[in-house]
Parts: structure tokens; sequence; C-alpha cells
């Protein structure tokens, strides 16, 4: 199962939710799987999938997923502390873990070495850390989202390579705009 | 405690009401008033970046978010502004201890003083430099104009403004 495949399967959950889909290939795939509203592409800021998603689920109540890779959590680990320490329970992270910057060429990364981000989020303080394969993962995510007590990292374990794929065609404030309005916040557009 | 005092009710009274902090010690009695204030969120992070992604989620969220740090954070934060928060055109408020400039003992500091006004310029970013204490009266109708031009602003603060805030 590669990245693709992933979201595919996971496109019904991500629907009823909140989704920060990480720059390059992800966000490009889940366009092409399903473009909504409520989904929050990223276009720039690499590693920061995380950090935009625990800012949300902070600010408001609906549940945020935050879609992110290996290569972007190996950018921005600092982020998986103040996950450990601050986030509430409506949010997961949900670390797309194929071993390669598949938007880069499928260079691989440390997590194909010997980095465990599994180690690493627990280290850094998450309490509910799952590491699961592509196939688990859709029963991992709606248990995650279903326990309103806790937030949830999960990493799914899934081969390299990507589809042959356009870039996405809307721009920022469109991206931005729409999100706002669905969360019901502001009343323009 | 008069200057931080005066610069959070400040930042109240212009509607922020989501703070974040990579601390410094001229932000220490701000970090105070904050964490003992139930009325806005508050919470430490541990790199500005990360920050400037919390903030725009903060932002989504109908949140209006600050980020103090050192200036050293703007050099730290470069993309995520230019590529996050302006490509999206967020509002945030950088509120910034301006190391480096005079009165300051580390002399290390000093290369990020120099530039960092031409960093800022470069990036368009509206700037409010406070120098001494009547500056900070700007600072509410300040934070107001980066909801009305959705963009990131920067408030720079001397240390010679905030060394002697006891």
């Amino acid at each position: 199962m590669n990245r693709f495949d992933l979201l595919n399967k996971v496109q019904n959950i991500l629907k009823d939710n909140l989704v920060i889909c990480n720059i390059g290939l992800p966000s490009q795939e889940l366009y092409k799987i399903s473009d909504q509203p409520n989904f929050f592409y990223m276009l720039g800021s690499m590693g920061l999938s995380s950090s935009i998603g625990l800012g949300l689920s902070l600010s408001q109540n609906k549940h945020v997923i935050s879609i992110d890779g290996d290569g972007s959590v190996l950018m921005n680990m600092n982020t998986l502390a103040t996950i450990g320490n601050r986030a509430p329970s409506n949010y997961t992270l949900l670390i797309i873990d194929n071993g390669s910057y598949g938007s880069t060429g499928d260079q691989r990364t440390f997590t194909d070495e010997k980095t465990s981000l599994k180690d690493v989020a627990l280290g850094a303080g998450c309490k509910n850390v799952i590491e699961c394969s592509g196939e688990e993962t859709v029963n991992e995510l709606n248990k995650a989202i279903d326990d309103k007590d806790n937030s949830y990292v999960i990493i799914s374990k899934i081969n390299s390579g990507n589809v042959k794929i356009d870039p996405i065609p809307l721009n920022p404030i469109t991206i931005r705009d729409r999100f706002r309005k669905f969360i019901g916040k502001v009343k323009y557009l | 405690m008069k200057i931080s005092k005066k610069i959070i009710d400040n930042l109240k009274k212009g509607g922020v009401d989501f703070y974040l902090s990579v601390p410094c010690k001229l932000l220490a009695n701000m970090i105070d008033i904050l964490e003992n204030d139930k009325d806005v969120y508050y919470s430490a992070v541990p790199r500005e970046e990360e920050g400037m992604g919390i903030c725009a989620g903060a932002y989504l969220g109908n949140k209006f978010p600050c980020i103090m740090m050192q200036n050293t954070g703007i050099g730290n934060s470069v993309n995520a502004i230019v590529s996050l928060l302006q490509l999206y055109q967020m509002p945030v408020v950088f509120l910034i201890s301006y190391r480096g400039t005079p009165g300051e003992p580390v002399g290390a500091q000093g290369g990020m003083a120099k530039i960092t006004e031409d960093i800022l310029q470069t990036l368009r970013i509206p700037m409010l430099h406070c120098s001494s204490e009547k500056e900070l009266d700007k600072i509410s109708t300040f934070s107001k104009h980066a909801k009305v031009v959705e963009s990131p602003v920067a408030i720079l603060c001397d240390f010679n403004l905030m060394k002697d805030d006891k």
C-alpha cells in the first residue's frame, strides 16, 4: 500500500473532520481523491502540518486530523514535545511513514534507517502513540476520533511510491476562506 | 512589571487572545502575567518556526494570535512567515524583544540586531518600534491593523525599555 491507496482508504473519515494536509504530493493526491472545503492544503511551510493542526485544535472544538509525513516530522520534531504536553483530545496526528521524501523523488529518510518516530513521540511526552500498517489505519483513526478524552499520534507504515499528479489549482485565499467558512466562524463567501 | 502589563493590556485591547512564547528574560514578566490570565490562551513552544504554524492554526480557528520571541526567532522562521502566514494572508502579531540594541550586555546578540529590521523590511512586515513607554500606547491600534491588512506585524521592544521593568 502506498500513500495514494491509504488516502483512498481513509477519505470517508477525513470528510467528517477538519484536515490539515501536508505540502506536496499528499495534498495533491488528497485533492485528486476528494476535494472538500474542510481540507486545508498546505502550499508551503514544510514541516508545519502537525503544528497548524495543533493550533486549530486548541482554538475550536471540532476534531482535527493533521496529515503529516516522516520527512516533515523529522524536520519539526520539537513539535512532538508541544503535542505531548499541550494537545487537546480533539487532535490526531496521522504520520504517513513511507520512509522516503516522496515529493522530492523518494530519497530515503532516517525512518528507513535507525529512527523510530514512535519512540521519539513517546519520549516527547505523547501518550497514545500507535504504530500500525496501512490496512489497520482506518480502524486506528476511528478509535482515536471516538476517544473524547485523549489525543493520538498514529504512525501508518506504508510503502513509498507516488502517482502522477498535477499541482493543486486552488489559490491560497480560496483554501483559507472556504475552510474558515466551514468551521462557521466567518460569514462572508 | 508596569511596562509588561501595559504591553499585554494593549495587545488584549487590540483583540489578541492566543499567546505563545519562546522565552527571553526580557519577556519573563509578560509570561508571568499570561500564565495567570484565565481570559486568554498561553503556552511556551520550543521553537519559533513551529509557533508560526500553531498561530496559523489558531487563526483558522478564529483566534487572534501573538508569538513572543527574541529577534533571533525571526531568523528561525522566515520560510514559515512567507510560505504560510503571508501566502494565506494570516494576521499574527510578533512581539519581539529586541536583543542586541543599546544596553545589551551580550555582544554576540549584536549580529542579529544589525539585520533584524532589514529582514522585516525585506519581508514587507509592518513594524512598530518601541523605545519608550509612550510608544506602547500604539500597540492596540497596531495590532488591529494586522487584521485589517491580513498580515503578520512586528512590535520591536528595545532592550533598554524592557530591562528595568521589575
